[in-house]
């Protein structure tokens, strides 16, 4: 964490990193160049030279592409070119991965400063034209569904009743590890999983991490979630950022962590100013830090701003960057719960989990599992965008179907009718709008042949053309991808290149079939989630919309194969021998894709009441 | 006396195999007389499992690479199903489709282990774009007085980066950029001749291809080709 935060307050102070400043923090710190090089070079936070003192950046993919529409960016640049001649001859505009802004699509950062509107609207912020917006957290935060605390004194309770129990059983420590089995059980019974991507049962997780032998563990929140169409989280840290907090330390407690970490994502800035506050005033009612009221416990959390890139979400990853390394996934197992932060026990659970903790110990178990619907547990909540009347993030019991959630945020744009959906982010599978009754919820969607994923619901109304959003989705990835292995690295790339080439008219020969095989290999042999799913969306269009893909991605006639390359120094031999038949690869139907280094699970019970629901206002 | 390390018995390809316990599989079955292909992997070096090369099927949702998975007790381990090597087929075609049309190593002394597998596999082309043309990531580094650096026929195996930092503790190579602009670099990313390499020679001892070879080689031809 030094290292890298050393590199971001240089990043900040000058605008660049340049190689002078590494030279001269490689002799400081004993660190050999190549590693400095490796993290400037790897992390999109830095810059080697200073750039224009205005950047602005602008997201290009899938719920900015579908309301900004093709060339978006370059409209915006030629918009900042006219505007701003000879104004702000220094301005930058660069087209970045989702910045998690998409309900107010097309979005973009104008030096930092998240903004929307039409490219003219962007470029006038970006000149001076017109001003930024304040960039605060929410003055008065809505009551959400997930918040036991009715007013703001009441906020901890959870942890103090927890810690005063502890106290008054002074030095039986038999009676506290009964308090923290009883935490672990009724995180199970209550069936509260992974919101992440996963669906990894929260209980089993926290039960492994306690379970682990080590004198030091740690406690890390990822909040960097940054996948298309997600952006749940995100409202969490602004108006519920005491929940998570709450959570971490009775996961400390839990475990027994000292330290903890909450990685944040490098575009949430009003969200962080919120968790700041939020960590100031735990410090002040005596929560978190030293001798946690008096108890002798003590936890300490560090707030982390990411530097920035979507595969830190990955757990692993995100564990390589807080140990001062390339944010390259690892191999698994080992998993964090046993080898996490520094190669020790680590509970890392993800925002929207650890938010959820704190009413699940103040109400029981029984009580969460009865706030879903159609036999799923729990509340959930969702980050409705795409071609949506109103798109925002919704709490809703979790089992509430597509249709539902459509409706509840004022149906499709324009009054159109829905073509298709992705239901778990910009990884998960694309399905018809005739499947729009499935249930938002793990089970249900991967039997539907998708996922819950990072809960991004995507709508797509008719008259879109889901192969240039499966191919802007596969963009996606590969534009991220970290490039550690083979697959990932080399396979995303040609995907992508052959795809573009079909899009401009020019389809290879046999393509259909040559992404499924290479989306077999890569969806087997990738180190992480990020290669495993990269093809799936447009997979998913092949399979799901098979007239849209051959329309797009299969040659009109009968055509030759491309001209071949032949491989270096090629051997007379093998020249002249039998070409071997490939070797049959796995199915080439899509499975249900899945969120970044995770697995999605099986199954809940019991029906329940209705929808709880609130809706993100539009911000400006 | 110490302790015995615990034995673990496994099946690889249908072989009982008893191992010591964290032993890998790909070790594991190298001793059962299984060759498992690899291209970052060197028994010299810290395993990394970048490559994929040597993913095997151990029953789980996706392949493991062999090269840093331990063995598990009662494990049935399949090294070289039609499934598994088509995943490998598909590896080598992806690497092969940037790779140069001549390389160094092969030509000289015909221990390219990529070509090597190419002929194994009896690739003849790639159903792939070539990525030859794409701009400053792939080019030649001939400045330093021994080593010849090749960028295009780098696949990123990172065993020079092991070699030159773990081995010899020079501290030299490691990666740059990322995603498909990675690229090994030296130092702050300046040609070889310019960092502090002291050309020991230990990056292209073990480099698996025609990216790090010995300068003195070109022109070389061994009597195979």
């Amino acid at each position: 964490m030094e290292l890298l935060t050393r590199m971001m307050e240089l990043q900040e102070h000058h605008g660049a990193v340049t190689d002078e400043m590494l030279h001269a923090l490689s002799k400081e710190r004993g660190v050999p160049l190549y590693r400095l090089e490796g993290l400037r070079s790897f992390y999109p936070v830095f810059r080697a030279q200073p750039g224009p003192k205005l950047q602005v950046k602008v997201c290009r993919d899938i719920c900015c592409h579908m309301k900004g529409g093709a060339g978006f960016v370059d409209r915006v640049r030629r918009a900042v070119g006219k505007d701003g001649a000879g104004k702000h001859p220094r301005v930058e505009v660069e087209a970045v991965s989702c910045i998690g802004r998409c309900d107010s699509a097309p979005a973009a950062a104008v030096n930092d400063v998240p903004v929307h509107g039409t490219a003219q609207e962007i470029a006038a912020f970006a000149t001076g034209a017109k001003r930024l917006p304040i960039d605060e957290p929410a003055a008065a935060p809505r009551r959400w569904p997930t918040d036991p605390y009715a007013a703001p004194s009441d906020r901890y309770g959870a942890l103090t009743r927890l810690l005063r129990a502890g106290d008054s059983a002074a030095g039986d420590s038999a009676a506290a590890d009964r308090d923290r089995e009883r935490i672990i059980a009724t995180l199970k019974a209550a069936g509260l999983r992974g919101m992440g991507g996963a669906g990894f049962p929260a209980g089993t997780k926290w039960e492994a991490t306690r379970a682990a032998p080590g004198a030091v563990k740690y406690v890390v929140c990822n909040a960097d979630e940054s996948e298309p169409g997600t952006f749940k989280d995100r409202l969490i840290l602004e108006e519920l950022p005491h929940l998570l907090i709450e959570a971490m330390i009775i996961g400390a407690w839990v475990v027994g962590a000292r330290q903890g970490v909450i990685y944040l994502r490098h575009e949430y800035g009003r969200e962080r100013k919120a968790v700041e506050r939020a960590l100031a005033d735990a410090r002040a009612r005596g929560v978190l830090g030293k001798d946690l009221l008096g108890t002798g416990f003590s936890f300490d959390l560090r707030l982390f701003v990411s530097p920035g890139s979507y595969i830190m979400g990955e757990e692993t990853a995100l564990l390589e960057a807080l140990e001062d390394k390339r944010g390259e996934p690892r191999n698994k197992p080992p998993f964090p719960t046993t080898h996490g932060l520094n190669a020790r026990p680590t509970l890392m659970n993800n925002v929207e989990t650890l938010a959820a903790i704190p009413i699940i110990l103040e109400r029981g178990a029984d009580w969460w599992a009865a706030q879903g619907r159609r036999g799923c547990k729990g509340l959930k909540f969702l980050a409705v965008s795409g071609d949506v009347e109103r798109p925002g993030v919704v709490c809703v019991p979790l089992g509430t179907s597509v249709q539902e959630v459509l409706e509840l945020c004022g149906g499709v744009a324009g009054g159109k009718a829905l073509y298709a959906f992705a239901p778990g982010g910009a990884s998960s599978n694309f399905l018809p709008a005739s499947k729009r009754d499935v249930a938002l919820d793990f089970a249900a969607l991967q039997q539907a042949g998708s996922m819950l994923g990072s809960g991004a619901v995507i709508y797509v109304a008719e008259g879109r053309d889901l192969v240039e959003l499966g191919a802007n989705e596969a963009r996606f990835f590969r534009n991220e991808s970290c490039g550690k292995c083979v697959p990932c690295r080399v396979g995303s790339e040609k995907a992508v290149e052959m795809i573009e080439e079909a899009l401009k008219g020019k389809p290879r020969a046999g393509l259909i079939p040559l992404l499924q095989e290479l989306g077999s290999t890569m969806t087997q042999t990738s180190i992480c989630g990020l290669g495993q799913v990269a093809l799936q969306p447009i997979l998913s269009v092949i399979a799901n919309f098979p007239a849209d893909a051959a329309r797009r991605l299969a040659p009109r006639s009968a055509p030759a194969r491309t001209p071949a390359r032949t491989p270096a120094g090629r051997p007379e031999r093998a020249a002249r021998g039998p070409v071997r038949k490939r070797a049959p690869t796995r199915s080439p139907k899509p499975r249900p894709g899945r969120g970044l280094a995770k697995r999605t699970a099986p199954r809940r019970k019991a029906g329940t009441p209705a929808a709880t629901t609130r809706r993100a206002r539009s911000r400006s | 006396m110490a302790d015995a390390p615990r034995l673990i018995t496994l099946t690889i390809d249908g072989k009982r195999v008893t191992v010591p316990q964290g032993t890998t599989i790909w070790e594991a079955a190298r001793r059962a007389g299984i060759e498992i292909p690899v291209l970052c992997h060197d028994p010299r070096l810290r395993p990394v499992g970048v490559c994929r090369m040597c993913v095997v099927d151990v029953g789980e949702r996706v392949l493991a690479a062999s090269c840093l998975r331990p063995c598990a007790p009662d494990q049935n381990v399949v090294t070289h199903s039609p499934q598994v090597e088509g995943h490998r087929r598909m590896l080598t075609q992806l690497l092969l489709s940037d790779y140069p049309d001549e390389s160094v190593r092969d030509r000289a002394t015909g221990e390219d282990e990529l070509v090597n597998l190419a002929r194994g596999y009896r690739i003849r082309e790639t159903p792939f774009p070539g990525g030859t043309h794409k701009p400053a990531a792939r080019s030649k580094d001939t400045s330093s007085p021994v080593i010849a650096v090749d960028h295009r026929a780098c696949i990123l195996c990172d065993r020079c980066i092991r070699a030159c930092d773990e081995l010899q503790n020079n501290d030299v190579i490691g990666r740059t950029s990322r995603g498909y602009g990675a690229r090994i670099a030296f130092d702050l990313n300046v040609p070889m001749g310019e960092s502090t390499c002291v050309s020991c020679g230990e990056c292209m001892a073990v480099c698996p291809t025609g990216a790090l070879t010995n300068k003195a080689w070109t022109g070389l031809r061994t009597g195979k080709h």
